[in-house]
């Protein structure tokens, strides 16, 4: 368990910013998730903070301790790779006790350890194996182990789930979550899959060309966000000009900014006295699911609505419906 | 077409096989002069061979000089490779310039300025040739030791075990050297065997003052053509449990899946 803390953390390869005034509270035995698009920089935080990389200026402390001067092996930080980096020429036994034999414990300790967390991580049948004799999703298991055996102050996750099928990708991010939660470990998550990012996410930030666009709870970065990358980037939402929401609702909304976000599923048909109508015409709907997406135009606009399946209401393609969105659901962007 | 496709790949088998069956055979034949196949066949040249103290030393001096140049190869030169690869990848552009440097030298050019260059100094030709075998074997070692890092990413690997807490030091030797061992090794194996059959420069720098095996097939040569045949055989056969060692840990390698 630990405080990390980054105040104003830059980093520069070569003339280009690649990290700009990063500042980061993560409290312990927290789940925190940088989410962003490829080339954001989220990967370079996981790096200064392990200490594979050094920062271009600011500061980075872990409980407190500056970590300028501290080599990567003396930090207590671990780190699960997104390729594993799992030790080809070593068995599962061998990857989870290494970390342990080099920090010198006593051979018993290591290995009523090592079986704890092989158990944990439940792959008492592989404990001979070799990496290439084990599938991705096991791999994975290895690595995570691996670096939780060390018990180390922070645990950092690059993409870790990313080279695996959704289906298994889907049950270990459970997994990883019921095991953090065990542990009570804290850990910062790498991924630019947002549904990911709202799964085991205590906190998310949203990171954009090198800098953090938001900051804030699954549910807040979901239901606000402030900005037309972070609308975009972690759901459907539908995003206007002032003009545009204007011609669309025939009226001005009472807060006023350049740009408004439209969540698709917060468009319904139940026609309410508060709420803004918007006239559109029907295009194609998709059946994603549970979930229903139609496609709306209406002045040279395209929006998407969407509904449950089971309570969907059926649109005729090329007929015009009048739709209804609550005024607290259109929210102004900065 | 797919038999004229074998006769043609047997033809080609033949005309490649046959001087190698022709010299073995030589190798094993009482006489060999007016007769389609031997007279009759014998031990007796690889006996002799083996017998002479001459061929004994010259094929200790070959395997000191190709087994002393690999060896600092390995001690000097992969190292830098491991460190140029895994931290400074820029710096990789002069070390394929180099490679290039190595096939653009004859060896006619290569042995006159050694000769010219150390010459008047104090150092002995051989080490100056091993010196040159060292670098020589540079695209051999360059290319089998990237590959083998780039196949087990190895900067990963270290990143991973100082991050477990082990040192540098203890994080290339129980981590990244035996994932990469068996590239390495098929890299010093192939740089051997190359070395051990180099001709011009030993012979041209130092010539009969350090003969090894080739110099001495060649005075044989003009003796006995079934010695020389002989010493070609014992060539032949070790170079191909070389090969077969390189092609069985060649094998092994590309097993070991992509962790």
């Amino acid at each position: 368990m630990s405080n990390v803390v980054l105040k104003d953390v830059h980093k520069q390869y070569q003339d280009a910013d690649v990290l700009t005034g990063i500042d980061m509270n993560i409290e312990d035995g927290e789940f925190v998730t940088l989410l962003g698009p490829s080339g954001c920089g989220k990967s370079t935080i996981l790096r200064i903070l392990s200490g594979l990389t050094d920062a271009t200026g600011g500061n980075v402390t872990i409980d407190g301790k500056d970590m300028k001067k501290v080599p990567p092996k003396n930090r207590q930080v671990g780190m699960v790779f997104q390729s594993y980096a799992l030790f080809p020429n070593m068995t599962v036994y061998e990857n989870v006790s290494f970390g342990l034999k080099m920090r010198k414990q006593p051979a018993n300790e290591v290995a009523e350890q090592v079986e704890k967390m092989i158990n944990l991580v439940g792959l008492q049948e592989k404990k001979a194996a070799y990496p290439h004799e084990l599938s991705g999703g096991q791999q994975q298991r290895v690595a995570l182990a691996r670096s939780l055996v060390v018990r180390p102050k922070v645990l950092l996750l690059d993409e870790p789930l990313s080279a695996l099928d959704a289906q298994i990708r889907k049950h270990l991010q459970v997994e990883l979550r019921t095991i953090q939660r065990e542990l009570n470990m804290t850990m910062i998550l790498v991924t630019h899959d947002q549904e990911e990012a709202m799964t085991v996410s205590d906190r998310i930030f949203v990171m954009n060309q090198g800098k953090i666009a938001q900051e804030g709870t699954p549910s807040e970065i979901y239901t606000q966000p402030r900005t037309e990358f972070v609308a975009n980037f972690i759901g459907r939402y539908n995003v206007f000009s002032k003009e545009q929401l204007g011609k669309l609702i025939g009226k001005n909304t009472e807060v006023s900014a350049d740009k408004y976000a439209i969540r698709p599923e917060a468009i319904h048909v139940q026609a309410q006295s508060s709420a803004f109508k918007l006239s559109a015409i029907a295009g194609d709907s998709i059946m994603n699911g549970n979930v229903i997406r139609t496609t709306f135009h209406a002045d040279n606009q395209q929006f998407t609505m969407e509904q449950l399946h089971h309570q969907a209401s059926v649109f005729e393609k090329g007929m015009e419906y009048q739709l209804f969105v609550e005024p607290k659901d259109v929210i102004a962007l900065s | 077409m797919k038999k004229f496709t074998i006769v043609i790949l047997i033809l080609i088998g033949i005309y490649l096989a046959l001087p190698i069956l022709a010299t073995a055979l030589y190798a094993f034949s009482t006489e060999w002069n007016k007769t389609i196949l031997p007279e009759g066949l014998t031990f007796e040249w690889i006996r002799t061979l083996f017998q002479d103290a001459r061929f004994i030393e010259a094929f200790g001096r070959s395997v000191l000089l190709s087994g002393g140049a690999v060896f600092i190869s390995i001690m000097f030169i992969v190292p830098a490779i491991f460190v140029i690869v895994l931290y400074f990848p820029s710096l990789e552009k002069w070390f394929q310039a180099s490679i290039v440097m190595v096939y653009a030298f004859p060896g006619i050019i290569l042995s006159v300025g050694i000769i010219r260059f150390y010459s008047g100094t104090s150092l002995p030709m051989i080490l100056a040739v091993m010196g040159v075998y060292v670098i020589s074997v540079l695209p051999f070692m360059y290319q089998g030791t990237r590959n083998s890092l780039r196949n087990v990413q190895g900067r990963q690997l270290m990143d991973a075990a100082e991050l477990l807490g082990a040192s540098k030091m203890d994080a290339f030797r129980k981590v990244l050297l035996p994932s990469v061992y068996p590239g390495l090794f098929v890299s010093s194996l192939l740089s051997f065997s190359v070395l051990f059959g180099e001709f011009v420069l030993i012979n041209l720098v130092v010539g009969s003052q350090f003969e090894t095996v080739q110099i001495y097939l060649m005075t044989k040569l003009s003796t006995s053509g079934h010695i020389a045949s002989a010493i070609v055989f014992v060539y032949i056969v070790l170079m191909g449990i070389l090969t077969l060692v390189m092609a069985t840990l060649t094998k092994k390698a590309k097993g070991m899946k992509r962790t």
